[in-house]
């Protein structure tokens, strides 16, 4: 670990949607076990850059810092991940920190992931029940199966998966890892199959899963370290089976 | 704003098919017909000869060979404009593959419209006819030896690596173990037939 | 009345959630706020499981004991009533959770699988690795999405609740909310409004809550009038990494597949939980486990290396249950702390963690402003004095399922909608918010918002969490009073009305220190120890006198203070020993 009294902070800044982005320049005291959420702190505590010029507020995101619910992913020296469990020590003493982006950024840090939770209502990723009373227990399933669904499960929308994906751009409206993933796993689910049809029809519709372009880049940037190559694969073979059905409609 | 075509998949889905059948099998096809050269002129004529007088043979070529030829390159340049390169950042090994697809896509296709035009389209301009000859006469110039061993390795990565990626997006690889196998295939078979290639090349020259 | 009627729910976590899917179940549209996408809520952070008496093992658990454990773990200032008909719920609401898709741990057989859990010696505890609340909130919130396909749920996420719309004297007719990118403020019109809006562990600087579990909203609705209920509960858990921007949870679960807890005496590994409760042993409820660990590294000085930290072992587990049963956990060690617990015992220290106490409500939820009710951890029913562990994830989903009945009843009883009323009183109410934050955005002090946060955390986490004495506890209101008055020299650092986050904060702050000073002086008042409160110079519990709730009421010059029964109809009081 290199000994270090300042970290050297760069951050790109963008006032609103409208405006054009720019860099700004900050130091940091050092202290041991800080993280990417501390370096952040310390700057809205202390609004100056580095030489000392009044800044306004840095603009960012966090809420569990636990890396469980993905609101605090931007990315830090180049690469995408969880400000959270970004460790200041592993990062070096020269930092730089950018809004993702594939998402619009709203302000400095902030992007607006909508886009996210909109592919999931046009896919159905739910099970159809027919309501939340009292109808009994689910259906009964093997812990293997249960454990393989809990691991495609742990998907916390983050967004990582799509920053990383060379086929999501300003000309390709890929859907992305993550929503293929989570019609996977409701096409797993007992329940969940009844829709599976229109599922994989919502994926076959432009930016579906045909625009994967096989880089594999999603699976390595997954804090979660969900299949997702194995589940767009699974889903491909299941549009493969379904291929006779689909081309009726 | 809503999508609601599914034109794109089937495109798509025809573009990744067409890679493999019928271009994929002609390749296999191209190259072991290249190796009768290893037996020289006479048995290399020949083969040209009879796939010359195939019945049909006009109409195979147009369908079977030619147009999806031109429908994956096209489709495949409008696939190319719509990814990013992103290697600076995540320079993982699958990534460079994903972008090794596209560059030598590109590759071969220019490499096909060149190999193309000195052989049949000289042959139809100016008669000249498509044989060992021809062949010796083109790849002895040291610049087009080159030009074609390049040419010949894009087009059999691109192959096999297309292979690779049709048994993914076919569904028929799923986990990261089968996709290992497939990976292995591919490569023993791009590298087979690179190497049958690049041996009737050498051949030529000797 | 039925067919215009609308509701609001504020608060997209597990009570938020159920609530809004029942309503939209009743047929009528909701207006869903969140201030982070649902999906981010700080429910998902729940990892251990959620407790139903179902009794698969053959132990002989029943609701019953489900019940007597819980109002026995939370020293009988739980109303009992409310408790018996949560139990009773427990199993139907697991499976349900297991019909919505929740990816719960399975038996061989393919049945539910339940670990055990503190303060139980059942195997209660249905569980989806360690991540339960994730995957709960992540399968409501899915549920959510196919209302919303079909019109029902409108969602509001990335908007701030300010305040209610109150007719004078009378009900809520609707909220004020901000939305947080724009800094729009808006009115929206409600027959109804349900809060869920959770805990505020934000009050103590480093918990193991979300930073988004400010109790701003609960705050705010206190200073205009709604009661804040048994405050100074504040459930202070035995087992988190210590951090400098929070303190991680390694979750009861640990405990319950086997962990121990353990620091050094005399040069040998001390099980000290195991010593001094040799029944329950690891599992002791939350509140016991946090007062061991404090006395043995403040008292007896006995810390790991003489600091404040003792070990949590599962180094001696199998390593492939661990995995099954506890991955989540141990990876969130591994991430924070690069050791591999599976191999090093893991360092903890006790951290806030959960807020018992909250708005007051009645057994069916409502508050004492009609027409606004509350549900989940910001309601301050079901867990009295200290919350059993697994019994969160279960308060919040009855929580919601109780309110959006009351809520329906509440409605189709109105005479009149809130879309018969004028628009005045709406954007009177929006008048006054859009006038505060110009205020703060005028204002050009001295005061950093944050700066102010941390000397309040400070403060609160000294003298109001696990040990409190009287002199503590009034230094603490003092400082909490010059915080009020320095608040109002604020300089926010950022004049953009566009995502202006310092404005926000402060608006938060604002009403963590309202709710900082209810806790404190609660906890300054109940002269007795009973659950998470605990005052050496009063050890025991004083029925005759404290079994009653704090009632919390806003006045200018800081709360007032009086006191409820407590529904003990069911259970007679009897000493907690474990």
């Amino acid at each position: 670990m290199p000994k270090m009294d300042f970290i050297q902070v760069k951050v790109k800044r963008q006032a609103n949607p409208r405006l054009k982005p720019y860099w700004e320049e900050y130091r940091v005291k050092y202290r041991p076990y800080m993280n990417i959420i501390t370096v952040l702190q310390e700057l809205r505590k202390n609004p100056h850059t580095f030489d000392n010029r009044p800044s306004s507020v840095i603009a960012w995101e966090a809420s569990c810092l636990e890396e469980v619910c993905g609101t605090c992913t931007m990315v830090i020296n180049g690469r995408v991940r969880q400000a959270c469990s970004a460790l200041v020590d592993q990062l070096g003493e020269s930092i730089t920190i950018e809004p993702m982006t594939k998402f619009p950024v709203v302000r400095d840090l902030v992007v607006d992931r909508s886009v996210i939770f909109r592919s999931l209502k046009r896919l159905k990723t739910w099970v159809p029940v027919d309501g939340t009373h009292a109808l009994g227990p689910g259906p009964k399933m093997g812990p293997d199966e249960a454990l393989e669904r809990y691991e495609m499960s742990k998907c916390i929308a983050c967004g990582c998966c799509m920053e990383v994906c060379p086929q999501i751009n300003e000309r390709s409206e890929f859907v992305g890892a993550a929503a293929i993933n989570q019609v996977r796993l409701f096409n797993s689910h007992p329940t969940g199959k009844v829709i599976e049809r229109e599922r994989l029809k919502a994926l076959m519709e432009k930016g579906g899963i045909e625009d994967c372009g096989n880089a594999q880049n999603c699976v390595k940037a997954c804090p979660k370290e969900i299949p997702l190559v194995t589940s767009i694969a699974d889903v491909n073979r299941q549009m493969t089976l379904n291929l006779l059905d689909l081309l009726k409609k | 704003m809503t999508p609601t075509s599914t034109r794109s998949f089937w495109l798509r889905r025809l573009h990744s098919l067409s890679g493999v059948f019928p271009i994929g099998a002609f390749l296999l096809e191209h190259m072991f017909t290249n190796s009768f050269i290893l037996q020289g002129p006479e048995a290399y004529n020949e083969k040209i000869e009879f796939l010359r007088h195939l019945p049909y043979v006009a109409v195979l070529e147009i369908v079977f060979i030619g147009l999806p030829i031109l429908y994956h390159a096209g489709y495949g340049i409008y696939v190319w404009m719509t990814g990013k390169v992103n290697l600076r950042w995540y320079p993982y090994a699958q990534n460079w593959l994903y972008v090794l697809q596209r560059w030598t896509g590109v590759m071969a296709l220019v490499y096909i419209g060149v190999h193309v035009y000195e052989t049949r389209i000289v042959n139809a301009l100016y008669g000249t006819e498509v044989s060992f000859a021809r062949m010796q006469e083109i790849v002895s110039q040291p610049q087009m030896f080159w030009f074609y061993v390049i040419g010949l390795l894009a087009v059999c990565f691109h192959f096999a690596n297309g292979l690779w990626g049709f048994c993914v997006s076919w569904g028929m690889t799923i986990g990261p173990k089968s996709q290992r196998a497939a990976g292995i295939f591919s490569g023993i078979l791009g590298l087979t037939i690179f190497g049958a290639g690049l041996n009737a090349l050498i051949y030529l020259i000797q | 009345m039925k067919s215009q009627a609308k509701l609001i729910v504020v608060g997209g976590g597990l009570a938020g959630l159920m609530a809004a899917i029942r309503l939209a179940e009743g047929g009528y549209t909701v207006d869903l706020f969140s201030i982070v996408p649902c999906r981010r809520s700080h429910s998902v952070c729940a990892q251990g499981g959620i407790n139903a008496s179902v009794n698969t093992k053959g132990e002989g658990d029943s609701p019953r004991m489900h019940f007597e454990e819980t109002v026995y773990g939370g020293d009988f200032l739980a109303n009992q009533p409310l408790v018996m008909g949560m139990c009773e719920a427990a199993p139907e609401i697991v499976y349900l959770l297991d019909r919505l898709g929740v990816a719960f741990n399975r038996t061989p057989e393919g049945n539910l699988d339940f670990r055990r859990f503190g303060g139980t010696r059942f195997h209660r505890t249905a569980f989806a690795g360690s991540t339960t609340g994730q995957q709960m909130v992540y399968a409501l919130d899915e549920q959510v999405r196919r209302l919303e396909a079909q019109g029902l749920i409108n969602r509001f996420e990335g908007w701030e609740f300010l305040s209610a719309v109150m007719e004078e004297g009378s009900r809520v007719r609707g909220i004020v909310a901000i939305q947080l990118a724009s800094m729009e403020i808006r009115a929206f019109r409600a027959d109804a409004v349900i809060m869920a809006t959770g805990g505020v562990g934000m009050i103590f600087g480093r918990s193991t809550n979300s930073t988004i579990c400010t109790g701003s909203a609960a705050g705010a609705l206190y200073e205009q009038g709604a009661w804040y209920a048994n405050g100074e509960f504040i459930q202070v858990h035995p087992t988190a990494i210590p951090g400098e921007d929070k303190n991680r949870l390694m979750s009861e679960a640990i405990r319950g597949e086997g962990g121990r807890v353990w620091t050094y005496k005399n040069g040998k590994p001390w099980y000290f939980l195991e010593e001094m409760y040799p029944k329950y042993g690891n599992l002791v409820p939350r509140d016991i486990a946090s007062r061991a660990i404090f006395k043995v590294c403040r008292q007896d000085k006995l810390g790991v290396d003489g600091k404040d930290v003792v070990y949590l072992d599962i180094s001696h587990l199998d390593k492939n249950m661990l995995t099954k049963k506890l991955g989540g956990v141990i990876e969130i060690y591994e991430k924070f702390v690069g050791d591999d617990p599976r191999k090093v015992p893991m360092r903890v220290f006790p951290s806030v963690h959960y807020t018992m106490g909250g708005l007051y409500v009645t057994n069916d939820h409502m508050t004492n402003i009609p027409g606004l009710l509350a549900a989940g951890e910001c309601d301050y029913q079901y867990h009295g004095a200290n919350r059993l562990g697994a019994n969160s994830l279960l308060s919040c989903v009855y929580g919601g399922q109780v309110a959006a009945r009351t809520a329906i009843q509440y409605v189709e009883a109105l005479e009149s909608s809130s879309e018969s009323i004028g628009a005045k009183l709406f954007d009177q109410e929006v008048k006054k918010q859009k006038d505060r934050n110009d205020q703060l955005m005028r204002s050009r002090g001295k005061e950093n918002p944050y700066h102010l946060w941390e000397e309040m955390a400070a403060a609160m986490t000294e003298h109001v969490t696990v040990i409190r004495k009287n002199d503590g506890l009034k230094a603490a209101d003092q400082k909490l009073t010059e915080l009020q008055e320095r608040v109002k020299d604020v300089n926010l650092n950022d004049l953009s009305e566009w995502t202006n986050q310092p404005l926000i904060f402060t608006r938060e702050l604002e009403n963590m220190l309202l709710l900082a000073r209810v806790i404190a002086q609660g906890a300054l008042r109940r002269d007795e120890s009973r659950g998470a409160h605990y005052k050496p110079d009063f050890p025991e519990r004083n029925d005759k006198d404290w079994l009653k709730t704090t009632l919390a009421a806003y006045a200018p010059e800081g709360p007032k203070f009086s006191y409820e029964k407590v529904d003990i109809s069911l259970m007679k009081p009897r000493e907690r020993k474990y």
